[in-house]
């Protein structure tokens, strides 16, 4: 006789940054049955671009859908906005955007590791990420001039400029990051304890992955080749030595290696900025109202963002709809849940770095 | 004894009522090494019946409203309730969206206000030590009702007044 036990999972819950409600269905200690539930957030931000707020402040409001990737929403739409106005932005408005991108990611994906070795019971190593990951945000309020939502990037440009002293700064405090990265990469590939708890568990082959559409680091620990930083051509990334990365297993460990050597190469992408950054305007000056659709594709942290914009030639939009990353990647999520053991089922969770306040927007 | 250390030792309960996680993750950062509000004797826990200190972010949205009410009424009394950013203040940029409710001090009463978008951790440190007060005078508030509800005790027919109401003028002369 089979008996089994229902578990629920949130809606708030330590290992939960934000309110998402799993239940899972398991037969002893082993999960057979996921359903999961992630609409406590939704606030309605789709709605509100077309009615409440003209089309040159929806750049700042789609910030405000997530707060971990704000600038990739901000940086997809405005590029929607310029393919659809025929724009030219200045190079060296392009080079910034990239560089507080990568910045971005970085402290992403740090925060994401710190959160997997957290639920895997390791709180030093918790510690001592979020310790390291200070530094990168220091970077960030020194170029922005904020820490999380910094509105930097706007119809046409960037709104603010880098000076010299900066570039010293940040290139002084990049190769602090850059040592550390190396430890922690010594640290989750050499850890036999780590190993126990991340290697073979949670397992996404790539068939799966290609079959349940996986996005992102997710499905490049499978060893799916997809990056859309390697497609788009509104962004330089081919000029300032991009590379993908990809590893094969699938396991927490695949992704955890996944986001490591990310860091690395987002290190040093943004030391190739700033080494060649040109010199010129950082804004122009953008005319008309937007007319026709448009989709813009960009590589968020966490997978792929795209932006569907129409616009009908008046100052409001007739239509923004966002397509996240975590959304995308829920049927995957629900498959790699299936006949792990529940113990393991935070750290899986948090390998696959959720973000539901993208999802629900 | 649990009345004089609780404010050495204040667990903080952290929820996410809708907001855009800008908050959330500098919740996170002002516990870790740099800003470490854990030297004040601060745990982050995830759980309602143990906590004292209820942190906020986000406007309330349709379907977070329940959860909310229902978390802080299964707080233990005395509690204080932090909203951490301009969202959860007073609704802010999500303001008339069609699924937000609106702020959180509609809802469940609140004891401090942490302003930015998003909050600095040094402001949320700051709304989190001026909580420590407040939850320190509410003690006291509920240490006197207590008081209030004492009957007299008789040893050897003389009546203790240690324990008993203090009646009117007689707290002047004290303080």
């Amino acid at each position: 006789m089979k008996k089994t036990i229902h578990i629920p999972l949130g809606s708030q819950h330590i290992s939960l940054l934000e309110p998402v409600k799993f239940k899972f269905e398991c037969e002893n200690e082993k999960i057979i049955g996921v359903d999961s539930d992630v609409g406590f957030v939704h606030r309605g931000v789709e709605r509100a671009c077309t009615t409440k707020f003209k089309f040159d402040g929806v750049g700042y409001v789609v910030a405000r859908v997530c707060g971990l990737c704000a600038i990739t929403h901000s940086m997809t739409y405005t590029a929607s906005i310029e393919k659809m106005l025929q724009t030219q932005i200045p190079l060296k408005a392009k080079y910034l955007r990239m560089l507080l991108l990568e910045l971005d990611r970085i402290h992403s994906h740090m925060l994401c590791l710190s959160h997997v070795s957290e639920n895997a019971g390791f709180e030093a190593i918790f510690m001592r990420i979020m310790g390291d990951r200070e530094l990168i945000m220091e970077i960030q309020e020194l170029i922005t001039g904020n820490r999380v939502q910094f509105d930097f990037i706007s119809i046409g440009g960037v709104n603010r400029d880098i000076s010299s002293e900066h570039i010293k700064k940040v290139k002084e405090a990049l190769k602090v990051v850059r040592s550390k990265v190396d430890g922690y990469i010594d640290e989750f590939t050499n850890n036999w304890s780590l190993s126990l708890k991340y290697k073979n568990i949670g397992v996404l082959s790539l068939d799966d992955a290609y079959r349940f559409n996986a996005i992102g680091p997710l499905a490049r620990a499978s060893g799916l080749k997809i990056d859309v930083r390697n497609e788009i051509d509104y962004l330089p990334y081919s000029e300032i030595g991009f590379e993908m990365q990809t590893s094969t297993g699938g396991d927490i460990h695949a992704r955890n290696v996944v986001r490591l050597n990310e860091i690395v190469n987002s290190i040093q992408m943004c030391e190739n900025i700033l080494d060649a950054l040109p010199e010129g305007e950082i804004q122009t000056k953008v005319k008309g109202k937007p007319d026709g659709e448009v989709l813009v594709r960009y590589e968020a942290p966490r997978g792929e963002l795209a932006y569907y914009v129409k616009g009908g030639g008046k100052p409001m939009l007739d239509r923004v709809r966002i397509k996240t990353p975590t959304f995308a990647s829920i049927p995957s999520f629900s498959h790699i849940f299936m006949g792990s053991q529940y113990a393991d089922a935070p750290a899986i969770l948090a390998s696959f770095d959720p973000c539901l306040s993208c999802t629900a927007k | 004894m649990f009345e004089k250390y609780r404010k050495k030792s204040p667990w903080i309960l952290h929820y996410n009522a809708g907001s855009c996680n800008g908050c959330d993750i500098e919740i996170l950062a002002s516990l870790s090494p740099k800003y470490d509000l854990e030297r004040f004797g601060v745990v982050n826990t995830g759980n309602p019946k143990q906590s004292d200190i209820f942190l906020v972010t986000g406007p309330v949205t349709y379907r977070s409203r329940e959860r909310l009410v229902e978390l802080y009424t299964q707080m233990p009394e005395p509690k204080v309730v932090v909203a951490v950013g301009s969202c959860s203040c007073t609704g802010g940029v999500f303001r008339d969206m069609y699924n937000v409710e609106d702020r959180v001090d509609r809802y469940i009463p609140v004891d401090v206000y942490v302003a930015g978008c998003a909050s600095s951790p040094e402001l949320i440190i700051d709304g989190v030590v001026k909580a420590l007060d407040i939850l320190e005078s509410k003690t006291k508030e509920m240490e006197f009702a207590k008081k209030l509800q004492n009957k007299p005790k008789i040893e050897d027919g003389i009546v203790s007044r240690k324990e008993m109401p203090r009646r009117v003028g007689e707290n002047d002369e004290e303080s």
